[in-house]
């Protein structure tokens, strides 16, 4: 009994589309998203919140604000080994969305305050599919309040700091294999910490550097709730409601960036984020009640990754610029722990963007994404799941901004 | 107006959308031919399940599993001898419900699940690919007459195969050649130990080496006669199967406040225990607070009186699923009163089963090794299953009793998940061995024992 159950709660948590490396994208700009999600370097107002608080000291206007989301539609396809039977999931469009505000106090001081949703979305698998054991569906939603200050000197050089509060509602559902549509439901709230660093430096009018540290957040889940449908006879081993703490790392990223403005049109900029996946070695689950039988580690032993970003932006005149780039996201996860939770495969984008400014207060910024994870054959060695996978994900963005 | 940038940008957006493709796998049949696919053996191929022949457990055989996958490359419709009831064909089909025992304590188990039988004189009047006749042994299948109502009486016919026998004397041999097979399946033997195991070694006897090795032989001279290809199985270890295992050989229990239990049990063996030191025997029967081995009766205790051919289970032994609990607990089985042979595998007779096994399983490799068949080692396989257990997508396979997965409500035959990863080892082998990519099921399709 004790096996199988384990078995049950084994893997889940946070998702692919969550938290995958392929899905790890950074929407929180819609000009950023254009440009192969590069920020670090750029100096483009409000949003500098999120890709570098040291930059928002210089940034060239007294009041900034940007206000945009994306939807995220992905596709995964899934072949079991041996088998021609294939699943795709339901995933439902999630729309992250970001709203940045900031002021510069005097030449020296800006503050600023952002919220975004740099984790949320749905992993919806069918209910009876091949891995149902493994996670039917699982949907997070995180929401990030970060206020924040930053410094400059001589105009070149920003320092800044931004505090992170975060919520996040997670839930999950996977199914039990004593009868027919017997499950589990987890169900929980975090409240977690965290912070965000950079330092921006104008080298000369062409030439930018950034660097940014945003920390880890463990995000820690205490008293979730847990729902066991299942049959009237194993009430009694499996409590049909119980309490349960787990917890995961959201990891600590540092990115290096640089940015040249190769021409008076063309801005080139280059970033490579270090995220620091190796925290993520297990996940485990502690229940109230019989404890003795529902607690599990499972294990995920992620790695590192470091991703490559490339970005440009052309002004075709002072009210239309264009912008493109491209990344390369690896996956983090191990190859003998690859779980259909978290869908995270080799992948390559394409980013295109625009901005439009009817006005000269206010840009309309509009991006396309386009991911594609790389067809890979994976396992799950302890629940013996194996197939290929490959996915696709289209990402448009809208946003305003406005600057006073 | 900058308008038709966005639309350009919509325009990429729509001509970019392609949704991901896996194709990893090119269903193929190989050097084999799937046309006419005959599956021939016992219980297992008929899809007995529960202590019965039902129709949903039908519809999960490991045959029909199969059956369905070979469509996938050519192969013509499977049909089976369909069972119309949710009952079977005879009484006896179990489900987990709560029964009350002699002590008046609730438990889950196995119970009887009875209703409206569609009985063998319901005949099948179609042409069948699923041969699978529940008790069957390998001599059964050239038996003339198995399928003839007139033989029941006598014991020398089968229901399930006069349910749907195409004539009455009919052998099941003839009736699957009258098809003209392409492709078979034979996983016959198990019943030539199992009846003996099943009956602790007093009911039915193991059948002869020389007439089990004669009669398969002949059973897949036939079948390959007309060029047909197709793959044999042996025999698992049947005493790692939930009917033997389930039951602990030290089942008497003795509360700590009942002493005087042990004491009057250790006074009324004393004279046992003396007779047999004087006879020089190692017998000893020994009572203490706990668990306690139970008394068993055994006829094979060489030189001992028969009025004493009674002793204390050792742990290499085997109770049988079918021992009534409610006589241990209520009515002093095993403790003041030995409990009859016929729910107990001896070490003799165990001995017995595993070298009858050892040789039955030979003759089958050797069967396929000479006539290029494809072969299934579900012998090593359940071995694996006992000892460290199977693991696939996320369901585990033990031996356990309703627990593991493995094993139906009747302690031997499968569960529907335990079907499709028998199906999914036949497949294994018949890939291999004719370069075929038949497609394999997924396991979590199928469904786990159903709890009250």
């Amino acid at each position: 009994m004790k096996k199988i159950t384990l078995f049950l709660l084994s893997a889940f948590f946070l998702s692919t589309t969550v938290f995958a490396g392929g899905y790890q994208v950074r929407l929180q700009g819609n000009k950023q998203n254009g440009m192969g999600l590069v920020g670090t370097s750029l100096n483009m107002g409000s949003s500098s919140i999120f890709y570098n608080p040291g930059a928002l000291s210089l940034m060239k206007d007294k009041l900034h604000f940007e206000v945009g989301a994306s939807g995220i539609m992905s596709n995964i396809d899934f072949q079991m080994e041996g088998t021609n039977s294939n699943w795709q999931p339901n995933n439902p469009v999630s729309t992250p969305f970001y709203v940045y505000g900031a002021g510069k106090i005097n030449e020296m001081i800006s503050v600023g305050v952002g919220v975004y949703t740099p984790y949320g979305s749905t992993a919806k698998w069918d209910e009876d599919w091949a891995g149902k054991f493994l996670i039917q569906d699982i949907a997070l939603k995180a929401i990030f309040i970060q206020p924040t200050i930053s410094f400059n000197f001589n105009n070149k050089f920003g320092i800044g700091a931004g505090f992170i509060l975060a919520t996040g509602d997670v839930e999950i559902n996977k199914a039990i294999n004593y009868s027919d549509n017997a499950k589990a439901n987890l169900k929980g709230s975090t409240l977690s910490y965290g912070f965000n660093v950079g330092a921006y430096y104008q080298a000369t009018d062409k030439l930018s550097f950034g660097i940014d540290y945003r920390s880890k957040i463990t995000m820690k889940m205490e008293g979730g709730d847990a729902t066991f449908t299942i049959p009237t006879a194993l009430q009694t081993t499996i409590p049909p409601t119980n309490k349960f703490d787990a917890e995961l790392p959201l990891p600590a990223n540092l990115d290096f960036s640089v940015a040249y403005q190769a021409t008076d049109k063309l801005l080139l900029a280059f970033e490579l984020d270090w995220v620091m996946w190796g925290v993520y070695k297990n996940l485990e689950f502690t229940f109230e009640e019989k404890g003795e039988l529902l607690n599990s580690s499972d294990p995920r032993e992620y790695k590192d990754t470091f991703i490559p970003r490339l970005g440009a932006q052309y002004a075709v005149n002072s009210k239309l610029h264009l912008r493109a780039g491209m990344y390369y996201d690896q996956s983090p996860t191990n190859e003998d722990y690859f779980t259909p939770e978290t869908v995270s495969l080799n992948t390559f984008a394409y980013t295109l963007g625009l901005s439009y400014s009817p006005i000269d207060m206010l840009s309309i910024d509009v991006s396309f994404l386009q991911l594609f994870g790389q067809k890979a054959e994976k396992s799950y060695v302890p629940d013996n799941f194996n197939g290929t996978y490959q996915s696709i994900t289209y990402i448009p963005g809208l946003g305003v901004s406005f600057k006073f | 107006m900058k308008i038709r940038y966005f639309v350009y940008l919509v325009l990429f957006a729509f001509l970019a959308s392609c949704k991901p493709e896996v194709n990893e796998f090119t269903p193929s049949k190989g050097t084999a031919d799937f046309t006419t696919y005959v599956a021939l053996g016992n219980s297992l191929t008929a899809g007995y399940a529960d202590g019965a022949l039902y129709k949903s457990g039908q519809m999960y055989s490991f045959a029909n599993i199969l059956g369905q996958q070979f469509e996938t490359v050519g192969g013509g419709k499977f049909v089976q001898p369909v069972v119309n009831s949710e009952f079977g064909v005879l009484p006896g089909k179990l489900k987990l419900g709560y029964s009350i025992d002699c002590l008046g304590v609730t438990g889950l188990g196995p119970v009887s699940d009875a209703g409206d039988l569609d009985s063998y004189t319901n005949h099948v009047d179609y042409a069948v690919n699923n041969m699978g006749v529940p008790g069957a042994k390998v001599i059964h299948l050239l038996a003339p007459g198995y399928g003839n109502i007139q033989n029941l009486p006598l014991g020398l016919a089968n229901p399930y195969f006069v349910k749907f026998a195409a004539t009455p004397d009919i052998t099941v041999l003839e009736q699957a050649l009258s098809l003209s097979p392409t492709f078979f399946s034979l996983w016959i033997g198990n019943n030539d130990v199992l009846g003996y195991a099943t009956s602790g070694g007093v009911g039915d006897a193991i059948t002869p080496v020389d007439q089990f090795g004669g009669a398969y032989a002949m059973l897949v001279q036939n079948l390959t006669q007309g060029g047909a290809k197709g793959v044999l199985a042996n025999i698992p270890s049947i005493t790692d199967a939930a009917f033997f295992t389930t039951i602990p050989y030290n089942i008497v229990a003795i509360p700590d406040t009942m002493q005087y239990a042990v004491d009057a049990l250790n006074a009324a063996y004393a004279g046992y225990n003396a007779a047999m030191e004087q006879m020089g025997k190692p017998y000893r029967i020994h009572f203490q607070l706990g668990p306690n081995p139970m008394v068993i009766q055994d006829p094979g205790m060489e030189g001992v009186p028969e009025p004493l051919m009674f002793r204390q289970m050792t742990a290499n032994e085997l109770a049988l699923l079918t021992l009534p609990q409610d006589s241990i607990k209520c009515a002093t089985w095993g403790s003041a009163i030995p409990v009859p042979n016929q729910y107990i595998l001896t070490e003799t007779e165990i001995a017995n089963v595993t070298e009858a096994i050892t040789q039955f399983n030979d003759i089958i490799k050797s069967t396929a090794t000479n006539n290029d068949l494809a072969f299934v080692d579900f012998n090593a396989i359940m071995h694996q299953v006992a000892t460290t257990g199977l693991m696939f997508e996320g369901v585990t396979f033990t031996p356990t009793f309703v627990q593991g997965n493995l094993f139906s409500l009747d302690g031997i035959h499968l569960t529907p998940q335990a079907n499709a990863l028998v199906a999914n080892y036949y497949i294994d082998a018949i890939n291999a061995k004719y370069s075929a990519n038949v497609p394999k099921v997924s396991i979590t399709s199928y469904p786990p024992i159903q709890f009250p």
